[in-house]
Formats: structure tokens, sequence, C-alpha cells
């Protein structure tokens, strides 16, 4: 596409399967006072990795 | 519900249910936003364009819509339910700290109560504790904080060893992680450190001059330069473990940039600075009239981010560590950091809380490891309150990168666990839109 870039789509999984729990808890890294999920990473990325789609411009 | 937004000079679109995510040219992000709010760029905006480029992009915008990642509708969240589950224990271990921090949210350390420090018995009942209420939860944490850790750090190898001695036979895998000033180690300790410890958090504020105002051991005396050495000598040490030099910033420093330039500079790869949280009236609180200066600064830190990175050095900033390929699912954006359920914070004498940042309030105490008691209605209550519930938070694009915000900082300065921190969210909103403009660029980077 000419306009728009595909970075990534679909990628909060909505998956059976998921919500196993055994990420890590955001406040165990290095915030402390403000929650942050958004960079957490899923432990079972192997398994419910995100489709992933890039495309040039 | 779709985010368009403007960083580092170009355009980014974010379909917030999907998390689908495109950097686009501006005549698309324009059109993308008039289809958001229909009366937003008038005509006359797009008169540059010709007729057949604004054909184009809108094509290029109905497939994307007609493929589901544009424009995508809100799911059906399910109804939040309360397991019974913990998985995650700060333990407050020491109730104390070598350093006069003049913004501890914990009042030197001793979280408005005496100096106390946690014997090595509550210890090793807080991880009977963790392990009764894990039920098929594998992989369980444990963060030592205070206070300041080192100062009971009997009851830290009491409690490693104690938890690697029953692990096996519980099915169960420890990570522990300790947050320290770094004032105290020695070769001995950082060795023990780096042995026992998956994560390492190490406390500093930035630069020398920033963090000598405020960080000051019990004589006055600032401690940048003890804490610098002994804070390099571990990381030195830790190869490729997990760490952060995490630091605060507040009222006295709105260009922190410049300080996590700074802890960069010194040779620490990964790095973390966090807002102070404070009642306003503090002198180094943050007020809402400096969010548009430090939002600026997210910006100009995102800008000097890239350019390190690219040239090959190491510089990780923790709320700039948005992998999206791999990133939490849904549920686990509903959550946040479990606070008051899954993860819980134990106090010297025994006492359960909703977290750390509850550690000393009375009405907050869910029961005591030592004497076995946990009433969990205030575990119901959190768990029951997660992002679905937090009406404030229900059209804010950023709401699966926060998941409502800090439960503590919504209770403490707001009142209510359903009202976000204004100030929090701003600051928060900015992060997310420089972590997701890097990986985007960072990605088209690596393609090219």
């Amino acid at each position: 596409m000419k306009h728009i870039k595909v970075i990534a789509t679909n990628t909060i999984c909505k998956d059976k399967g998921t919500g196993c729990g055994e990420c890590q808890t955001g406040c165990q890294s290095a915030c402390k006072t403000s929650c942050t999920v958004g960079n957490q990473s899923c432990e079972q990325k192997k398994t419910h990795r995100p489709e992933k789609t890039v495309t040039e411009k | 519900m779709v985010h368009v937004y403007k960083c580092l000079g170009r355009w980014f679109v974010l379909d917030v249910e999907s998390g689908s995510f495109f950097e686009s040219d501006e005549l698309t992000a324009k059109l993308i936003e008039k289809r958001i709010s229909p009366l937003a760029n008038a005509m006359g905006d797009f008169s540059r364009y010709s007729h057949s480029e604004i054909e184009e992009a809108e094509k290029e915008i109905d497939g994307l819509v007609s493929d589901g990642v544009l424009f995508s509708a809100e799911p059906v969240h399910p109804e939040p339910v309360y397991k019974g589950i913990v998985k995650a224990l700060c333990l407050n271990i020491a109730h104390g700290c070598n350093l006069r921090c003049t913004y501890c949210f914990a009042g030197d350390g001793q979280y408005h109560g005496g100096l106390d420090f946690m014997s090595e018995e509550t210890a090793r009942n807080a991880i009977d504790f963790l392990i009764s209420k894990s039920g098929s939860r594998k992989r369980l944490e444990v963060d030592f904080f205070g206070g300041e850790p080192t100062l009971n750090m009997d009851a830290v190898k009491a409690t490693i060893k104690y938890a690697r001695s029953v692990e096996k036979a519980a099915g169960k895998d420890f990570r522990f992680t300790i947050t320290t000033n770094a004032l105290a180690l020695t070769d001995e300790l950082i060795d023990y450190f780096n042995e026992e410890m998956y994560n390492v958090v190490l406390s500093i504020d930035g630069r020398k001059v920033v963090h000598d105002d405020v960080r000051k051991d019990a004589a006055g005396r600032g401690t940048f330069d003890r804490v610098l050495e002994n804070a390099m000598k571990l990381v030195r040490k830790r190869g490729d473990k997990s760490y952060y030099v995490r630091g605060t910033f507040t009222a006295k420093n709105t260009d922190f940039a410049k300080d996590v330039l700074a802890l960069n500079d010194y040779g620490f790869g990964q790095v973390s600075l966090e807002p102070v949280v404070l009642a306003d009236g503090d002198p180094l609180a943050l007020t809402d009239e400096m969010t548009e200066k430090l939002c600026l600064q997210y910006e100009l830190l995102a800008d000097e981010y890239l350019k390190r990175r690219a040239q090959g050095r190491e510089f990780g900033f923790f709320h700039f560590n948005i992998d999206i390929y791999n990133g939490p699912c849904a549920a686990k954006r509903l959550v946040g950091c479990n606070a008051g359920d899954e993860y819980l914070a134990i106090a010297p004498n025994g006492n359960i809380y909703p977290c750390h940042r509850f550690d000393g309030l009375e009405e907050y105490v869910i029961g005591n490891v030592n004497d076995k008691t946990f009433d969990d209605r205030l575990p119901q209550f959190f768990a029951c309150t997660n992002l679905t519930k937090k009406e404030a938070c229900n059209d804010c694009w950023a709401k699966y990168y926060c998941s409502g915000g800090c439960a503590a900082n919504s209770i403490m300065l707001c009142g209510d666990i359903k009202k976000p921190y204004k100030l929090g969210c701003e600051l928060m909103k900015k992060r997310v839109e420089c972590a997701l403009a890097i990986a985007a660029i960072e990605n088209g980077a690596q393609k090219e």
C-alpha cells in the first residue's frame, strides 16, 4: 500500500488458551509507582504469537 | 476506537481494540481523523491533495476496515472473576532505610510506623502462604523491597534458601527480584545477587546534582558517588541477567530526559525513570501545568534513544520496551499488575496488604501470614474492579497498555480505585505513543 504501512495486526491476543497468568507481574519489574502492562511479554509467545504482518509502502 | 497521532515527525494509527498498528502519511492520518470525528479537518485541509490521491488513500483505509484491523469493534469482555490465586509477593523485608530520600512514599522506609525487620520465620511463612495460594501457577515471583532490603540480608538469604528447598516438591519455580539503593553493596552481596536474583533494581536518579539533591544518607550527605560505583560493579559482573537502574524524577528535574541519558552514559544499558507520585502541595510534586513539558521530554528521549540504538549502543528504557508482536494477551491487559488479587505485599510483622504502597494502612490489612488469617473481601474487590469496571477508562485509547492504571495512585490521590490519576494518565499515554513509534521505526529499519 502506498499511503499506510501495516506495522502489526491483531496484537491483542484473544485466543483460547491465553490468560494463563504465568507472565510477569508488572510491579515486579521496575515501575513500582505506575502500572505498565503493555511492555510485559507473553510467556506463551511461542505458541500464541499474534499474527505478524509487515508490508512495505 | 482508533487513535491517530504524530510522534517524532511521523504519523501513526492505532486500532485500539485489535491492537493493530500502522504508520501512514499525513493525508491518510487526516482522512482517518475525519472518520473518527466528521467535523474534524474540514475539506479545506485536503485542498493540497489531488482527487485521485484522496481516493487512493480512502481505498486503502476501506481495505483495512473490511479486514477488521481498523475501526474494529470492542469485544464483549468477560465479567471479572475472583479466583483466590496469589502468584507474586512483595516482601517489605525491612521497614528502615540507610537513605533519607526527600520524596519517599514510605516515610524513610518505615511506612509511617517504626523501624521493623522481617524475621526469618515470617519470611518462611510468607513463602508457604504464596505456595498454598498459588493454585496451578508454576512461576512465582518474590520481590525483596523496603525500606532497604540489604539492611536485613539474613532474612533475604533465609527466604531464598527456604524457597529453593521446597519449590521442586511444590512444583513451583521461584523468581526473585531485589530493589536496592546500592549504598551498602559489597563484593559478597554483588556476587550473591548476581547468582540468586532473577532481576535486580538499582536506584539512581540520574545526574549527580539531581541524585545528591534528593537521595542523601542519614548524615545528610549526597550518595551518588558511592552508589554509582557499587551499581556499576554489580552490572559489570551481571552478564546477560536482567537488571534495571531505576530512578525517580520530580518537579526539580522536569528536564528528566537528561537524567535517563546520563544513566545510559554511565554505562547502564537498562534504565527506568519514574515520575514521582506525591500529593499536590509538596514542593517536589509534579503538577498538571508541567504536563506539556514532561511529555516533550519523552519525545526528546525517544529521538535520542533511537539514535543510540541505531549506533549499536545497549539502551533499554523500561517504558519504551513495548514488544508489539509478543505482548500480553487480552486477559492480562484487563487486570494489569493485579495488585490486591494475584499480587500482594507482606509487611515485616506478617501483615498482608494489596501491594507495597498500602503497607501500614490499617484499613487495607487483608490478613497475616504468621497467624494464617486471610479475609478475601479486599482481594475480591480488587479482582472484580478490573479495567472493564473503570468507566473513565472506557473511552481512552491507551487502556490496554496501562490496564486502568495503578490502583494505589487512584485510591490515594483520587479517593476511588475507579478514578484515574490524570497526570499519570497523560504521561503514560505519551510514553505509549513513543514506544509504539519506536517499535514501528525500528521494525521498519530492520526490514530495509
